[in-house]
């Protein structure tokens, strides 16, 4: 195995305009997959840089199957392994349950690392366990970067409606509002990236953060966005990724890692943030057919009762973080029946903007805090369900553009109680 | 924290150790203690701590009577605790900032014992300043002009006379000897190499002495001074020296030399002066000293405060002006110390929390660092009863039990008294009640520290002063980058009207930095404001399409 390449003493120069395309794969436990990724990834690159030099690392977190022999079939000549799982630190050591390659940004980390190290002009990141990955994701994420000078190509998959609520509802309103830009899926695994910005993450203090294992997907997107950077997206199609053998996890534990996440990074962020004044527009995605993605099954009935379960056991926690205003506006909602059930946009937004300041304020320990926002979210959900499941796709997804605005305008409230907070309980 | 220019956008917390918390029930604040308490000042916002003398010391002047320089005063605890608390610190992303006394040390000090001995003209004899007569250096002024009537003290044991600028019993080290240099350059190496980020030095204009001169600012003491950094900037990176010279503003730049001698200073004329205008309801006091103020190098900043751990200084005002503050400000005659008022923030604005905010607006708005003492942040009281400047040294008040949970011990054991009075003391001022009350002090100043952390332009931004009719207005822009902020503050007791020309900014939205509060758009005429009694409002000035 080579070196990590995280402990290089020397300096990256600036990367070239004729520097290298490199694509970097994240790999654990994808023996079933990982052959057709590096094999699609060979191609991409043969097919979209044919005129530039080009290199594929493969970073394994320490895989027990037959992940690193497929690798290495695939691979033929063609790239290198890093090996990460040797240096696993304790800060990779998760009390949660977590889904995904151990040691998830050091090894994004190593990929930069190379990448900068090599003078790429772009980097893409791909993960090797998803199915569904062909060459023309290579040239898609990494085009925009080599051709057209963007710093930053994030993806989009075609989902379904209901697929990618928490992102829907949450993490694209919230990076929208905050930093103006229209990246419909940000923390998304696959990305691709210019030198420049290779540069610039690499001297962030991202990788040191706790949490950085969850979080880098949604810190590498935001410290993009609060740059001065050139940001696009890409139509990736259908995203499938192959089985790790894990359950899912519990929405509670989602929501403390990919919210948490999102609210931690608004701390690290917030004089950037508050600066940040309208919507920049982003470079509209092409639009690869694909089949139509098939609807998960959502329990709109079961998720009301969640939220209505919430309200009697967790209000008291509530009242911590949010006004009496939205307390009542809550009880209005819960009192309705089913079909009238609609969380009014700004209300959904002035809870998430009060559920950030009040993990800032610690007003109280942030897990706890975190899992009692998961009846709200259900609540918002169903209303969401409620009112995109009987319309096209194209309305749905203006729906989550009518939302997003709603972040929007509520940015301003956000901006005033996190400066001069409303301590709203003290005891 | 591998930001070279961190001091320039810190909230610094300056704290004794041996009074924020004990935490073995000897009366004595400690490291381990501090450590404990590094979850409340994390939760202030600070982002650096200025940690008094806390070395070997007989503690005739609280610790800047050194007696060792590379240990702890075993009361404080121990350089491995220290060590536990400076990386507890920085794991906070807390810098922490230690004391350098380099002019003097205690009489005590191994090297003055040493070289009392040591025969004249010898390396050893001549680490201090001796002279066989008191004549020499005759136009030095005396410093602490309420305890000591000469700079020069007899020693029998060297039979010689040495040179002090402060207490007889504090002999001040001779720079004209090589070796002491080196001695404290490996002190400074020492400490740095443990791993804290820079040194308050304390007392530098006074390194060097000549005939025929103050013995003050010398062009030798800036010599010291610059090889003192040159030596740190050649091996530790990213930490940082603060000069204590309290001089006039023209003579303090000269501590920061061509961005190589120190990174920060102490700008002791305004503190005077934000204090003054306040009282006279006038903002000349503040715009004279400010407008007086020279600039400096890029890469340094003003270290700004309005109280410390030392009196209320008024050696930078004229006699007329020292007179007006002492019927302003001491109208009792034992708050007055040496030429100053030993009296913490609360009591000298009459507890006024229109006032104490007032001023800290200025103090989180002026260019510069600003440094907050501890227990200013909950409007802590004094006890000038106490003698020296020990009563603004008083233990930090957390709860309203026993010793105001300073320390278990039995209250005739502290260090020293907590505070007690009906107004001030620790039932009624403490931090457990605030931290219960969602409109104190102790809540308003984290806003306020959080509020100045997000905009970079309040400490390093340039300073243009407004001059509307109304003088009991102040009114100021400050720009940096993109940000541009302007600040207003009525420094009198009742509603002000105040009209500023703004026209530069035509077309720009104020908005009220605060709450985040849109005002009308600014025009061609003047822009019209009322603001309540000490009451201030900050703007950032906002262009939108």
């Amino acid at each position: 195995m080579a070196s990590t390449g995280l402990n290089s003493s020397v300096g990256p120069e600036p990367a070239s305009a004729d520097g290298p395309v490199v694509a970097g794969l994240l790999c654990y436990q994808d023996a079933d997959t990982v052959g057709a990724v590096v094999a699609a990834v060979r191609e991409g690159l043969a097919v979209h840089f044919a005129d530039v030099t080009t290199q594929i690392v493969l970073v394994d977190a320490g895989s027990t199957d037959a992940t690193e022999a497929r690798a290495r079939e695939a691979l033929g000549d063609a790239g290198e392994i890093l090996d990460i799982a040797a240096a696993r630190s304790t800060a990779d050591f998760l009390d949660l349950p977590y889904h995904g390659i151990p040691g998830k940004a050091r090894a994004v980390r190593a990929i930069l690392t190379a990448a900068s190290e090599r003078r790429a002009q772009a980097c893409v990141i791909l993960d090797a366990g998803v199915r569904t990955v062909t060459p023309d994701w290579v040239g898609w994420l990494a085009r925009p970067v080599v051709e057209r000078a963007f710093d930053f190509v994030s993806p989009f998959y075609q989902r379904h409606a209901f697929e990618g609520a928490l992102t829907k509802g949450v993490v694209y309103p919230v990076v929208r509002a905050l930093y103006g830009v229209r990246l419909r899926q940000p923390a998304a695994a696959e990305f691709a990236c210019s030198g420049r910005l290779v540069d610039h993450v690499l001297q962030e203090d991202v990788w040191e953060r706790s949490g950085s294992q969850l979080g880098i997907d949604i810190w590498l997107t935001t410290a993009a966005a609060s740059g001065d950077f050139r940001l696009s997206e890409a139509a990736l199609g259908i995203r499938a990724h192959g089985v790790r053998g894990e359950e899912a996890l519990d929405l509670g534990t989602t929501i403390v890692q990919v919210v948490g996440s999102l609210f931690t990074d608004l701390e690290r962020r917030a004089a950037r943030w508050q600066r940040s004044r309208g919507l920049i527009p982003v470079e509209p995605p092409g639009a690869p057919s694909a089949a139509a993605p098939v609807a998960p099954n959502v329990d709109v009935e079961r998720l009301i009762e969640a939220c209505r379960l919430g309200y009697r056991e967790l209000r008291d926690i509530w009242t911590w973080v949010l006004p009496p205003r939205t307390i009542v506006d809550l009880k209005k909602l819960l009192d309705r029946p089913v079909a009238e059930f609609r969380l009014d946009d700004e209300l959904w937004a002035r809870i998430v903007y009060d559920f950030a300041i009040g993990c800032r304020l610690r007003v109280a320990a942030r897990e706890h805090l975190l899992r009692s926002l998961v009846p709200l979210y259900s609540g918002w959900l169903a209303s969401y369900v409620l009112q995109v499941r009987d319309v096209s796709p194209e309305a749905a997804d203006l729906r989550v553009e009518t939302l997003a605005e709603a972040f929007d305008a509520q940015k301003s409230y956000l901006i005033a109680r996190w400066r001069w907070p409303e301590r709203l309980r003290t005891e | 924290m591998r930001d070279p220019r961190w001091y320039q956008h810190a909230v610094i917390y300056e704290l004794p150790v041996k009074s924020f918390f004990d935490s073995n029930d000897d009366g004595i604040g400690d490291f381990p203690g501090l450590i404990d308490k590094l979850d409340y000042i994390e939760s202030l916002g600070v982002t650096c701590l200025w940690l008094l003398p806390f070395y070997p010391s007989p503690l005739r002047d609280d610790g800047y009577d050194i007696a060792d320089y590379c240990q702890i005063h075993p009361s404080y605890g121990t350089l491995e605790e220290f060590t536990r608390f400076l990386h507890a610190a920085h794991e906070r992303r807390l810098r922490v900032v230690i004391e350098l006394v380099l002019n003097h040390t205690s009489d005590e000090h191994a090297w003055f014992q040493r070289a009392r001995l040591a025969p004249p003209g010898s390396t050893e004899r001549d680490y201090y300043v001796w002279s066989d007569t008191d004549a020499k250096y005759r136009d030095a002024r005396i410093i602490f002009v309420d305890s000591e009537r000469s700079n020069w003290t007899w020693d029998g044991v060297a039979r010689a006379h040495y040179w002090h600028r402060f207490f007889h019993h504090q002999p001040d080290l001779n720079f004209d000897n090589p070796a002491v240099l080196e001695e404290l350059l490996r002190v400074v190496d020492f400490w740095l190499a443990l791993g804290v980020d820079g040194f308050r030095l304390d007392a530098v204009p006074y390194l060097v002495e000549r005939d025929g001169t103050s013995c003050e600012n010398l062009p030798e003491t800036h010599a010291v001074l610059k090889a003192i950094r040159r030596h740190i900037d050649e091996r530790w990176p990213n930490r940082m020296l603060l000069a204590e010279a309290n001089q006039w503003p023209a003579d303090v730049r000269a501590y920061f030399g061509e961005g190589d001698e120190c990174h920060m200073a102490y700008h002791f004329p305004l503190m005077p002066r934000v204090f003054m205008g306040l009282h006279v309801e006038d903002r000349q006091p503040l715009v004279d000293i400010l407008r007086a103020t020279p600039p400096i190098p890029d890469l340094c900043q003003w270290a700004l405060f309005l109280r410390n751990h030392d009196e209320l200084t008024l050696e930078m005002v004229n006699d007329d002006e020292r007179d007006y503050m002492y019927l302003a400000y001491s109208a009792d005659p034992q708050a007055r110390l040496n030429l100053g008022i030993r009296r913490r923030l609360a009591p000298l604005l009459g507890n006024d929390r229109r006032r104490i905010e007032l001023l800290n607006s200025l103090l989180f708005s002026f260019p510069g660092t600003p440094i907050v003492y501890y227990g200013d942040e909950i409007g802590m009281g004094d006890n000038t009863y106490l003698g020296d400047r020990n009563g603004v040294r008083t233990p930090m008040q957390w709860t309203s039990d026993r010793n105001a949970r300073f320390s278990r011990t039995d209250p005739a054991r502290l260090y020293s008294p907590v505070i007690m009075d009906p107004i001030y003391g620790y039932q009624a001022v403490n931090v457990e009640a605030q931290e219960r009350d969602g409109s104190s002090l102790l809540q308003w100043m984290r806003n306020l520290i959080g509020l100045r952390k997000l905009f970079p332009a309040l400490g390093l931004g340039s300073l243009e002063f407004l001059e509307p009719a109304n003088r009991k207005v102040l009114a100021y822009v400050r720009r940096h980058g993109a940000d541009t902020i302007l600040c207003v503050a009525n420094l009198s007791r009742s509603v002000q009207p105040v009209e500023l020309d703004l026209g530069a900014f035509e077309g720009f939205i104020p908005v009220e930095m605060l709450g985040y509060t849109d005002f009308p758009v600014i025009g061609q005429p003047p822009y019209f404001l009322t603001l309540g009694p000490y009451g201030f409002y900050w703007f950032e000035l906002q262009r939108r399409a």
